[in-house]
């Protein structure tokens, strides 16, 4: 595949426009209209390591602004493997190019399996030196999603490929850029859109000790839970989908800090807990617990003989 | 004789990490290899784990159909529990699964497939008010313009290829990928009523769901449902079979094993014929499924555990170093039998059957219209076809369902965890037959086991080197250009493949 210059954008738009039975003067009104859309837009190179996609997926239940709007108006999307038209090399090129020349924001989907660097590949490169070069050239790092952030479900106790988060991969490379996580299995979309709406419009927003943006995780989903009043007056739920309190099921909305309970999920319809079910602390830094340590349980612990 | 082999890596616009080398020779596609690259070791991560904590792990297996593995799961663990839903969380649950059906299968035509076939750049054309396309047209004129290193990525640059050169179904197809996105999102939302959020919901447990019925919600999930019904008839249906006239070499390209395996889904207390009759398709031949056939052969994977095991007691021991591998996906077969899963081999179950099923119907009359046969949809266009056309089905039974919800009847049956048991949950994930494996000892997970649709379709050479059916879809494909392959990875996305899935 040959390198796609502006020239040959010209000489592209040329042939659509001649092909859709434009007129010449058509020409410079289609390679020269240059509106707002261009300025102000983030160059970001998004890559995949140990991941499910969720949090690709998640991104495109963003409302107001919407998947089109994120694309055109806040990223530059310089690769994305559930995107890109792009494939095979053509899709590598992109990428090797994109670090070559630097200068955009990389967001990573996915842990790192540091412990087995085979048990990831792309473009016949593994992943692991990927991401090496990938952050060595970025402005910033994005690690989003709880896989990227802390490690998440391949990094749980036992897993067998050594997968830990982009940052302690970062660490123990010895890269130091400006990190962000974003945690969450998956990350709202919000989470992620008002990041790079901040970065676009205002630079890095403010982050904890965690480096996680203050404005989406400063708060314990127990504190700010539309169950809060029921655990205050002990009345607690004795299985799933009763009402009260889920806190002797092991709800882990006393450790997780985020704010789905206010922010609910896929544009304001419903969260985990106003479903019936506990919090599994998906965007707790040490979510999905250890072994021994269940997500929830079904009975109240209260009753258990 | 023009020879030449190509390693199409990445291949995008699929979920996850798939790697596919062709070797061609005389212009067509003589052997290929499809790779698995990525493994993350749910199967081991989960021993010694809470059994409850199954349906909330294994539905992160995959962000594009997690409904799939956690009814996988839950289905298992109602087994090994010795329960069943009421009536309300049997519906639930087959509205969940159903909206997240949608979703998927919505999303892998426009957001997958299409750019194969239409043309991105046709929105230059452009002179409407929808105010998507005209976003979408100004856009592409100011990155055409500007000092982008790569304009309009992530839509270009793309394989050079025949693309569709008819303006106006260029522009209505994408006008329809625009919707499309609105339109999945709409499909989670409706899977969010019922289960909490998406992707990866956790209201789906053993026993029903956690969420209740109330009237308020039932009217939100029949709104919701009208739009995407309304998607589905008159805009996704119409642009397959529009793209099908387009591309008619397509109808006989992409030709698989010809072998086809179904477990059904959809359980239906009012209905005789489940929604996917299960069944098995060998040579022509319809049979019933017997699961004692299963086994996953491993030799040419990145596992030293023992090949041909059944999955009930199979193992998942990585090695990297393994001789002969060349993915991470395991090898499973029926029998011995290379097995196609999936949207066609639904069809194909469905359709060979003496009942009668609204799938057979609504098939049936398609292809009488279009004066196609049964063989025609054993081809690239023939899979997007019967993925439009059971979408079809699941949106109008889903209307049913949703009708015979009971406000204020639980949808939820408290249970008993037993110090021991094992159960199987079988059920149809967008991309075919799925089923999961648990066995508990002490209270906790002693072995869990997935087999996933795209390890079916994307398995690798089993024991005896015979190769997977995406392998041998691809086989005999003309690939006229080794820079532009577009014409092998239109057979492979035909697939749907999913490998974070295929892998686990």
């Amino acid at each position: 595949m040959k390198e796609i210059t502006r020239r040959k954008f010209l000489k592209l738009s040329a042939k659509l426009a001649a092909m859709m039975g434009l007129s010449a003067s058509a020409v410079p009104k289609i390679a020269e209209a240059l509106d707002e859309i261009a300025s102000g837009t983030l160059p970001v190179l998004w890559l995949q390591g140990l991941s499910c996609s969720g949090c690709s997926v998640s991104l495109m239940n963003s409302e107001d602004p919407g998947p089109l709007r994120i694309l055109t108006r806040y990223l530059s999307l310089l690769f994305h493997s559930t995107l890109s038209t792009a494939t095979g090399h053509t899709g590598m090129e992109i990428i090797n190019r994109s670090i070559d020349l630097g200068g955009y924001s990389l967001i990573v989907e996915g842990s790192v399996p540091l412990g087995m660097p085979e048990a990831c590949r792309m473009g016949e490169e593994l992943f692991t030196d990927q991401l090496a070069r990938a952050a060595m050239k970025a402005d910033a790092v994005i690690a989003v999603g709880s896989c990227a952030a802390s490690g998440g479900i391949p990094g749980a106790e036992n897993n067998p490929t050594g997968a830990v988060s982009v940052p302690a991969f970062l660490q123990e490379k010895g890269i130091q850029k400006p990190v962000i996580r974003i945690p969450g299995c998956p990350a709202h979309p919000d989470w992620l859109v008002g990041v790079i709406a901040h970065v676009v419009k205002m630079g890095i927003p403010p982050l904890d000790a965690e480096h996680r943006p203050k404005m989406f995780f400063s708060r314990l989903i127990h504190d700010i839970c539309p169950r809060f009043a029921d655990y205050e007056r002990e009345r607690f739920a004795k299985t799933f989908s009763d009402e009260g309190c889920f806190f002797k099921l092991g709800c882990l909305g006393p450790l997780t800090h985020a704010d789905c309970s206010l922010r609910l999920w896929n544009g304001g319809t419903n969260f985990c807990i106003n479903a019936g079910s506990p919090c599994i602390g998906c965007a707790a830094e040490d979510f999905p617990q250890a072994v021994s340590f269940p997500m929830h349980t079904k009975k109240s612990s209260g009753e258990v003989e | 004789m023009i020879k030449f082999t190509v390693n199409i890596d990445p291949i995008t616009r699929i979920e996850g990490h798939l790697a596919v080398r062709i070797e061609v020779e005389d212009g067509r596609v003589a052997k290929a290899f499809s790779s698995g690259e990525m493994f993350r070791g749910f199967e081991v991560l989960l021993k010694g784990r809470d059994p409850l904590d199954a349906q909330q792990i294994t539905q992160r297996i995959c962000g594009v159909c997690p409904i799939s593995h956690g009814m996988a799961s839950v289905l298992a663990q109602d087994r090994a529990y010795g329960i069943a839903p009421t009536e309300n969380g049997q519906l639930g649950r087959n509205l969940i699964q159903a909206a997240n059906f949608l979703q998927s299968h919505i999303i892998h035509f426009y957001q997958l497939s299409a750019l194969d076939f239409i043309d991105v750049a046709a929105v230059l054309a452009y002179e409407g008010s929808d105010p998507g396309l005209r976003e979408l047209k100004s856009w592409v004129n100011a990155q055409l313009a500007s000092d982008a290193i790569y304009p309009a990525a992530p839509f270009l640059p793309r394989y050079e290829g025949d693309y569709l050169r008819e303006t106006d179904t260029n522009i209505t197809i994408l006008k329809h990928y625009l919707d499309a996105l609105n339109m999945r999102a709409i499909a989670h939302r409706m899977a969010a009523v019922l289960a909490g959020k998406l992707p990866h919901a956790p209201g789906l447990v053993p026993g029903g769901i956690t969420e209740t019925i109330t009237a308020e919600k039932i009217a939100s999930l029949e709104a919701m449902l009208s739009k995407l019904r309304t998607f589905i008839d008159h805009c996704y249906l119409p642009d397959v079979l529009e793209t099908t006239a387009a591309f008619p070499q397509y109808l006989r390209e992409g030709r698989g094993c010809s072998n086809f395996l179904v477990y059904g889904a959809y359980p239906d207390s009012n209905e005789n014929t489940d929604i996917f009759p299960p069944g098995v398709v060998i040579g022509g031949e319809l049979s019933p499924l017997n699961m004692k056939l299963i086994t996953e052969d491993t030799s040419h994977s990145f596992y030293s555990s023992q090949s041909g095991l059944p999955p009930g007691s199979g193992q998942t021991v990585p090695d990297h170093t393994h001789k002969d591998a060349y993915s991470w996906v395991k090898a499973p077969r029926y029998g011995g039998n290379v097995m196609e899963v999936g949207p066609l081999a639904r069809i194909m179950v469905a359709a060979l059957r003496k009942e009668d099923s609204a799938l057979k119907n609504l098939t049936r009359q398609t292809l009488a219209r279009f004066n196609m046969g049964l063989e025609n949809l054993e081809s690239v266009m023939g899979r997007h076809i019967a993925r439009a056309l059971e979408c079809k089905v699941v949106a109008d039974r889903s209307a049913a369902w949703i009708e015979r919800l009971i406000p204020g009847e639980t949808a939820f049956q408290d249970f008993e965890i037993p110090e021991n048991g094992m159960g199987i949950g079988l059920t149809e994930a967008p991309r075919g037959a799925l089923g999961h494996w648990i066995s508990i000892r002490k209270g906790k997970i002693e072995n869990y086991q997935c087999v996933v649709p795209t390890t079916w379709n994307c398995s690798p050479r089993d024991d005896r080197g015979v190769p997977g059916p995406v392998e041998q879809a691809l086989v005999g494909t003309p690939v006229a250009d080794d820079h532009n392959p577009i014409e092998a990875v239109r057979v492979v996305r035909s697939f749907d493949p999913c490998l974070a899935c295929a892998v686990h």
